[in-house]
C-alpha cells in the first residue's frame, strides 16, 4: 500500500489528509500553530498517521505542502530588516509607485509602507538599455562600498533590482555574485530572477516581497525537509505555489513570493480534480467562509491564472491598494461576504451586508462572545437554516437569545420584523456574491450565464444555490471532504512550474534566435526545478504562450499556443491565438493593427496524478432525520433536515430540503433537488 | 420601497455600469483611457436623470457625463427608434474638448425606451492641432461632432463614419474606441433587460425616483450639519508661457436649503492658450471637490449633486465662450478643486486638504529613430506632491485631483529612444507644518539620436509652490530646464540631439503651524 500526505496551513486550522492508494482517505483538523507552524503540522500528521495505525515510513508517496507562512509574514511585517539596490537615481522606486490614487474620492487615502525603507535603500552607477545593451557595467570600488555599506545596515536580506534587468540579467548577477562572496549570510535575489518582466515598480515590488521572506520561509522549508527525514518519511517535500504548481522546497525556499496564495489555489485545484472526474469541463469555484467568500472561473478543467495581484491592500477589497506581485497566481475574486459580515443600515436608510465582519472573535452574535451585530451566520440561524444545536456536530452551541437580540435594532431601523431583515441580509450577501462573481468574470471575457458552482467552505453550500440562481446557473456541487478540500486539492496536482521573461518584439518581425534563446533557458530552467521534485526530463511537458498585444496598448492578453513556437514559426498560428483571445475578451478586433509580444511564458508539468476515487459506502436510501422551521423562503416552512452521512449514492431529495454534516450545511430551496453521486457529491439541480 | 429590494436593485445598477467601464478600460487603444481610466460610464432614466455612474474614472468626465446625457436626451426625445446610438463631442455640451467623444445608447424593451446608457471616453486623436495649448481658437483644434446619430437603426452613418475616419490621423484606434463604446452600450442593455425581468420592473422609473430622491435628501442633510456662512477661496498659479491665472471662489453654505453653492466671480478672464475651461467640467471638478470631503461614500447621481450648484461669470476662465480654444482644459481644471479646499478649510478642515502641485506636468515627444523612423510618443505625464491633511503628511509623487499613472520607464524606453537618468524623490520640497506636504520629484532624460527632436511639455506652477494652510508652509515650486536653463513656453519646443531636460515637479502644502 502506498500513502501520500497532504497538510495545508490556514491562518485558522491545519489541514491534514492522508490516502492510501485506494483512494481512502484519512484526515485531521487541528489548530494552527502560530509560535511554530511546523508544531500543529507534525501535531496532526502525527494524529492522522495514529488513525491509519501506519508509521512515517510507510508514507512512500508524496509529502504536499501548503502554506500560509509567506501571507503571515507579509501581514503582520515581522520580517527581517531588508534592503535593495537599485540603479543609481531610481532608489524611490518603491516610494514613488505609479504615482496613482486607487481611490479617487478619498481625500484621506494612504499607501502600504515598502518593504524597504529608505534607510535600506542603496544605489549604484550602472545601466542595461531597453534593448539589452550594457551601458554603464558596475564599478568594482562601487561595489566594494555597496558591501560595507550593506553590512554595517544590519539587513538580512537584499533585493537586487537594476532598470532594464529583464532585457539582460548580466548587471544584477555580477552585483549578487560580488554580494554571496562578501556577505555569504545574507539572503539575496535579483529581480531577473524572481520577475523578469518589463515595468519596473511592479519587478520591484514582487522582488523586495520575494526578498523579505526568504529568511523565514528558507529556515522554515529547510527545519520542515530535515525533520520529515528524521521521522523516517520517504521523500523530502513539494510545495504548493499560488500558481497551482508544485515544486520542491529548495525552488520554493529561492521564490517565497510564489507561495503567497497556496491554500486558496489548492482549493481551485481541487475544484478542477472534480470537474475531471464529473467530466464538466467549465465551472466557477464558490469558496465562502467566516470573512470572505472566494470564487475563481474553471475553463476546460484548468483555472484562469493571473500574472498581477496584490498583497497586504490598504483597502481590504480595493485593486491598487497593496503590494504588486507579478508572479502566476490562481486568478481569484475575494469578497467581502462570509458568515461573520456585519449588516447594517447606511445613512440612505439601505441594508448593506459586510465587507467588515466579526471575524471569529467576539464572531457573530450567535456564538456568544459578545457579538452585538447581526451577522449573515446570526440571519442563517433566525431562519432556521442552521441549528443552534448541530453547529460543528453540535460541539458549539449557538446562542439563540443573542442573535434575537442583536436583530433587535436592526430590524426596528428597517422597521421591518426581524425575519423580514434576517431574510434581506440572507437576500443582500447572496445578490453582492453574485454580482462580484458577475463582474470577475464579464472582466475576463467569460460568459458566466448556466455555469456550475462548485460549493465549498463552512457557508458555501448554504448560499451556493441562491448564487447560482443569480447566475443563471442550475447546477451546484458539493463535493465531500469540503472542509479539508484544499490539502486534498495539494494531493491530485501534478508537479508544475510557471515562468515568465519579458522581451518586446512584434510579431511579424520576431528575432527568432533570440526567441529560441529564451524559450531554452526557461524550459532549462522548469525542467530543473521539476527534476529537484522528482519529475524525470523526459516526463516533463510544455505549453508555450505569451502575452500580448495590439501595438500602441498598454495592457496585455495571456495566449497560450498551440504547440513549441520554435519548431516551425507558426507567426499566422500565433496571430491567430491571440486574436481569438482578444475577441473573447473584448467582442471586437481591431483590423490593420501590428501584433506584438511583451512577454514570453513556458509552463512545464511532470505526469498526472494516477486517482482512484474513494469507494463510497452506499447503503439504503435515508429518511430525513427530523423536519424544522425554516423561514429563508417563506414564513413558517417545515423543511426536512438530512443527515449527509446517511444519504445513499443515487438518493434523490427535493428541496426545499437541509443537508448538515459536521462542517458545513447545503440548503437546497424550493424547486431544487438534488442527487448524490458515485464521488459522494451532493449535486443539486433547479427545475 | 423596501430597503432590502432597493439595496439589491440599486447596487445591481451601479454594478453594470462599472462592469461596462472596466471592459472599456481595458479595451481602449487610448493611452489615457488604460493608464488614467481617463473615461466615465453612467445610466439615464426616460427623463435624462442620471440614476447610478460607474465606480471608476477622473473627477472631470464623471461628472460631465451627467450634463450631455441629460441634453442628448432632451434633444433626441421622440426622435430615437431602436438600434439608434447619439453621439457628441461638443466642449460645451460635454467635457470641455474635442478628444473626448460621448456616446448615449437608448435602451429599448421591445419598441418601448427603458433608460439610456451614456459613455465618454479621452480618444487618441481627433485631428486639427494635436495634443497641446496652443491653437488660436476651437475650430483649429479638431474635428467638431455635434450631436448626432452615429448608428440609426442598428446600421452605421455612413456619411458620419467617413467624415470621422478622415478627418482624425489614428482612424484605427479611434473606431476601434468608439466600437468599443457601441458593444459596451449593448452589453449594458442586456444586462439592464435582464435585471428588470428578474425583479418584474416596466421601467426603471419608480426606482430612479427613489435613488434620486434618497440622495438629494442624504446629500442635503449633510449640507445641513454644516455651519452657514459665506467661505472665500483663493488659489493663484502659472501656467506655461507665464501667464498667472486667479481663481477665486465664494462657497455659501445654505443650511435652510441644504445647499452649498460656489462662485467664482473674481477668476480671470478667458485667455488666449488652450487652457480654456467649459463651464461643465468646472462644474465636475468642483463637485467633485466638495463631494470628496462632504459624502464621499454616497453614489453619484442626480440627485447627489443636485444640492450643489457652480456659478462662474461668461467669458471667465472658467466658463470659457466660444470660440475659445480648450484644449489642454485640464491645465486649470485641474487647480479647480484648490480655492474650493481652501473655502472648505474654514468648515471642515479635518476633512480637507492643503494645495498641492495641481495639473500633471505632460510629455509628448516627435523625433527620429535610429533606423530614422520618425516616431511619435504617447503623452506620458508626472505628479508633484499632494498636500498635507489634518493628521497626516501629503502622499509624494502622487496626482490630485486627477488620477493618472505614470507610464513605467521600462515602458518609456522601449517604446523610443529615450533614456532617463533619475526619477528620484525631490526630498524636502513638501511644504513644513503640523503634518508636511507630499514631495515632488526630479527626473532628467535625454534621447539617444542624431536627428533634433520636438517636445511638448506642460509644466506649470513653476512660478510660484503650492500654498500651505492654516500656518503650513509652502511646497516647493517646479522647475523646468534644458541644459541647466529655465525654459517657460506654450509651444512645442525644438531640441538638439544631446540636449538634457530635467523636471522637478512642485511639492504639496503643508499643513497647520510647526510651532504649534
Amino acid at each position: 500500500m502506498t500513502y501520500s500526505l497532504a497538510v495545508d496551513i490556514g491562518g485558522t486550522f491545519t489541514d491534514i489528509v492522508l490516502r492510501n492508494d485506494a483512494g481512502a482517505l484519512t484526515v485531521d483538523k487541528t489548530l494552527t500553530t502560530h509560535h511554530d507552524l511546523l508544531e500543529g503540522f507534525f501535531h496532526g500528521v502525527h494524529s492522522v498517521l495514529s488513525k491509519a495505525a501506519i508509521d512515517p515510513n510507510n508514507v512512500d508517496g508524496v509529502v504536499v505542502h501548503a502554506t500560509t507562512v509567506v501571507t503571515n509574514a507579509l501581514i503582520e511585517r515581522k520580517g527581517q530588516p531588508t534592503a535593495m539596490v537599485t540603479t543609481e537615481g531610481f532608489r524611490d522606486v518603491l516610494f514613488i509607485r505609479n504615482e496613482h490614487r486607487y481611490e479617487m474620492y478619498d481625500p484621506q487615502i494612504e499607501f502600504p509602507e515598502p518593504l524597504v525603507p529608505q534607510e535600506l535603500t542603496f544605489s549604484i552607477a550602472e545601466r542595461t538599455l531597453a534593448d539589452g545593451r550594457i551601458m554603464a557595467k558596475p564599478a568594482e570600488k562601487d561595489i566594494a562600498s555597496l558591501v560595507s555599506q550593506l553590512k554595517a545596515s544590519g539587513a538580512k536580506a537584499v533585493a537586487i533590482c537594476f532598470l532594464n534587468s529583464f532585457a539582460n540579467p548580466e548587471n544584477e548577477r555580477q552585483v549578487a555574485t560580488a554580494l554571496r562572496q562578501a556577505l555569504p549570510d545574507l539572503f539575496i535575489c535579483t529581480s531577473s530572477d524572481v520577475a523578469p518582466q518589463i515595468r519596473e515598480y511592479p519587478r520591484a515590488s514582487t522582488t523586495t516581497v520575494n526578498a523579505y521572506t526568504m529568511p523565514i520561509s528558507q529556515p522554515y522549508l529547510k527545519r520542515l525537509s530535515e525533520r520529515l527525514e528524521t521521522e523516517g518519511f520517504a521523500n523530502t517535500p513539494l510545495i504548493m505555489l499560488s500558481s497551482g504548481g508544485v515544486v520542491g522546497a529548495e525552488t520554493a525556499g529561492r521564490n517565497p513570493v510564489r507561495m503567497i496564495e497556496s491554500g486558496p489555489a489548492a482549493g481551485a485545484l481541487a475544484a478542477c480534480h472534480y470537474a475531471e472526474l464529473l467530466k464538466i469541463d467549465r465551472l466557477m469555484s464558490f469558496d465562502m467562509g467566516g470573512t470572505t467568500a472566494k470564487a475563481c472561473l474553471i475553463e476546460n478543467r484548468v483555472p484562469l491564472v493571473t500574472g498581477l495581484f496584490e498583497v497586504d491592500r490598504r483597502y481590504r477589497f480595493k485593486d491598487g491598494s497593496g503590494l504588486p506581485v507579478t508572479v502566476p497566481s490562481i486568478d481569484m475574486i475575494e469578497i467581502g461576504a462570509g458568515g461573520g459580515s456585519i449588516a447594517h443600515v447606511d445613512d440612505l436608510g439601505l441594508l448593506k451586508v459586510g465587507p467588515e465582519s466579526a471575524g471569529s472573535m467576539p464572531g457573530p452574535a450567535c456564538y456568544g462572545r459578545g457579538g452585538a451585530n447581526p451577522t449573515v451566520t446570526d440571519a442563517d440561524l433566525m431562519l432556521g437554516l442552521i441549528d443552534a444545536d448541530n453547529f460543528l456536530g453540535g460541539d458549539m452551541k449557538l446562542d439563540r437569545p443573542a442573535m434575537q437580540k442583536a436583530f433587535d435594532r436592526l430590524a426596528g431601523e428597517l422597521k421591518l420584523s426581524p425575519v423580514e431583515a434576517a431574510r434581506g441580509i440572507y437576500r443582500v450577501v447572496t445578490e453582492a456574491m453574485a454580482s462580484a462573481a458577475r463582474a470577475h468574470a464579464t472582466d475576463r471575457g467569460i460568459d458566466y450565464r448556466g455555469l456550475p458552482l462548485f460549493a465549498f467552505g463552512g457557508a458555501g453550500p448554504l448560499h451556493a444555490c441562491g448564487v447560482a440562481a443569480l447566475l443563471q446557473s442550475a447546477s451546484v456541487i458539493v463535493p465531500p471532504q469540503s472542509s479539508v478540500l484544499s490539502a486534498f486539492g495539494t494531493l491530485v496536482t501534478p508537479v508544475r512550474l510557471d515562468l515568465v521573461r519579458s522581451d518586446l518584439g512584434r510579431l511579424n518581425d520576431l528575432d527568432w534566435d533570440r526567441v529560441n534563446r529564451i524559450l531554452g533557458e526557461l524550459t532549462k530552467e522548469a525542467t530543473e526545478a521539476l527534476a529537484e521534485a522528482g519529475c524525470a526530463p523526459q516526463d516533463v511537458r510544455f505549453e508555450f504562450g505569451a502575452d500580448m498585444r495590439y501595438v500602441g496598448q498598454q495592457h496585455e492578453v495571456p495566449v497560450t499556443f498551440e504547440a513549441d513556437p520554435r519548431s516551425n514559426h507558426d507567426i499566422s498560428g500565433i496571430a491567430s491565438r491571440f486574436e481569438t483571445a482578444y475577441r473573447t475578451l473584448y467582442g471586437v478586433t481591431p483590423s490593420h493593427v501590428g501584433i506584438e509580444i511583451v512577454t514570453w511564458r513556458v509552463t512545464a508539468r511532470g505526469p498526472l496524478v494516477p486517482f482512484k476515487a474513494p469507494a463510497n459506502a452506499a447503503s439504503k436510501a435515508a429518511a430525513p432525520k427530523r423536519h424544522r422551521t425554516v423561514h429563508a423562503w417563506e414564513d413558517n416552512q417545515q423543511v426536512a433536515v438530512y443527515a449527509r452521512a446517511d444519504l445513499a449514492v443515487g438518493q434523490k431529495t427535493e428541496g426545499p430540503a437541509i443537508i448538515e454534516e459536521r462542517e458545513t450545511t447545503t440548503a437546497l430551496p424550493p424547486g431544487w433537488s438534488a442527487v448524490i453521486d458515485s464521488y459522494g457529491c451532493i449535486v443539486a439541480t433547479k427545475g | 420601497m423596501d430597503p432590502v429590494e432597493l439595496e439589491i436593485l440599486w447596487s445591481n445598477l451601479i454594478g453594470i455600469v462599472t462592469e461596462r467601464s472596466k471592459a472599456l478600460q481595458r479595451i481602449a487603444f487610448s493611452p489615457i483611457v488604460r493608464e488614467a481610466g481617463d473615461l466615465a460610464c453612467a445610466l439615464f432614466d426616460r427623463r435624462g436623470r442620471m440614476v447610478a455612474q460607474a465606480n471608476t474614472g477622473t473627477p472631470g468626465h464623471i461628472n460631465s457625463l451627467a450634463f450631455a446625457g441629460a441634453h442628448l436626451v432632451k434633444l433626441f426625445d421622440g426622435k430615437c427608434e431602436p438600434g439608434d446610438v447619439l453621439i457628441t463631442n461638443d466642449p460645451w455640451l460635454s467635457a470641455g474638448h474635442f478628444f473626448d467623444i460621448t456616446l448615449l445608447t437608448p435602451i429599448y424593451d421591445g419598441d418601448k425606451i427603458l433608460a439610456y446608457i451614456g459613455s465618454t471616453i479621452h480618444h487618441t486623436d481627433i485631428g486639427g492641432y494635436g495634443i497641446g495649448a496652443g491653437a488660436r481658437d476651437v475650430h483649429e483644434e479638431g474635428l467638431w461632432i455635434p450631436p448626432l446619430k452615429f448608428y440609426e437603426r442598428g446600421v452605421p452613418n455612413a456619411v458620419l463614419h467617413a467624415m470621422i475616419g478622415r478627418n482624425v490621423r489614428t482612424p484605427d484606434a479611434v473606431f476601434g474606441d468608439l466600437a468599443a463604446q457601441v458593444s459596451s452600450g449593448h452589453a449594458a442593455a442586456d444586462h439592464l433587460i435582464a435585471l428588470c425581468r428578474r425583479h418584474g420592473l416596466e421601467d426603471i422609473e419608480t426606482l430612479s425616483d427613489e435613488i434620486i430622491a434618497r440622495s438629494e435628501e442624504a446629500t442635503r442633510a449633510a449640507i445641513r450639519k454644516l455651519k452657514p456662512g459665506v467661505y472665500h477661496g483663493e488659489s493663484q498659479f502659472d501656467v506655461p508661457g507665464g501667464e498667472i491665472i486667479t481663481l477665486k471662489t465664494a462657497l455659501t453654505v445654505d443650511t435652510d436649503k441644504g445647499s452649498i453653492t460656489v462662485d467664482f466671480d473674481g477668476s480671470s478672464m478667458q485667455t488666449s492658450t488652450g487652457i480654456n475651461v467649459v463651464l461643465n467640467y468646472t462644474h465636475a471638478y468642483s463637485t467633485f471637490a466638495i463631494r470628496s470631503c462632504l459624502n464621499p461614500e454616497l453614489p453619484n447621481n442626480t440627485g447627489s449633486l443636485a444640492p450643489i450648484e457652480i456659478k462662474a461669470p461668461e467669458g471667465s476662465i472658467v466658463n470659457c465662450r466660444y470660440p475659445a480654444p480648450v484644449n489642454a482644459r485640464h491645465v486649470v481644471g485641474m487647480y479647480v478643486p484648490m480655492p474650493i479646499l481652501k473655502a472648505l478649510y474654514q468648515v471642515m478642515p479635518e476633512r480637507v486638504l492643503a494645495e498641492g502641485s495641481g495639473a500633471v506636468w505632460t510629455m509628448q515627444i516627435q523625433g527620429k529613430k535610429a533606423d530614422g523612423n520618425a516616431f511619435t510618443s504617447s503623452m506620458f505625464n508626472y505628479s508633484g506632491g499632494m498636500g498635507a491633511r489634518a493628521t497626516k503628511p501629503g502622499p509624494s509623487a502622487t496626482c490630485y485631483p486627477t488620477g493618472v499613472a505614470a507610464v513605467p520607464i521600462e515602458i518609456l524606453e522601449a517604446a523610443m529612444p529615450i533614456v532617463f537618468d533619475r526619477k528620484e524623490l525631490r526630498r524636502g520640497s513638501g511644504g513644513q507644518g503640523r503634518t508636511a506636504g507630499g514631495d515632488g520629484q526630479i527626473i532628467q532624460f535625454r534621447l539617444l539620436t542624431d536627428a533634433p527632436w520636438l517636445l511638448n511639455a506642460v509644466p506649470s506652477r513653476l512660478g510660484q509652490g503650492p500654498d500651505g494652510i492654516g500656518g503650513g508652509a509652502a511646497g516647493q515650486k517646479g522647475v523646468f530646464q534644458v541644459n541647466g536653463r529655465d525654459v517657460s513656453e506654450p509651444r512645442k519646443l525644438t531640441m538638439q540631439p544631446e540636449d538634457v531636460v530635467l523636471l522637478e515637479t512642485p511639492g504639496g502644502g503643508g499643513f497647520g503651524s510647526s510651532n504649534y
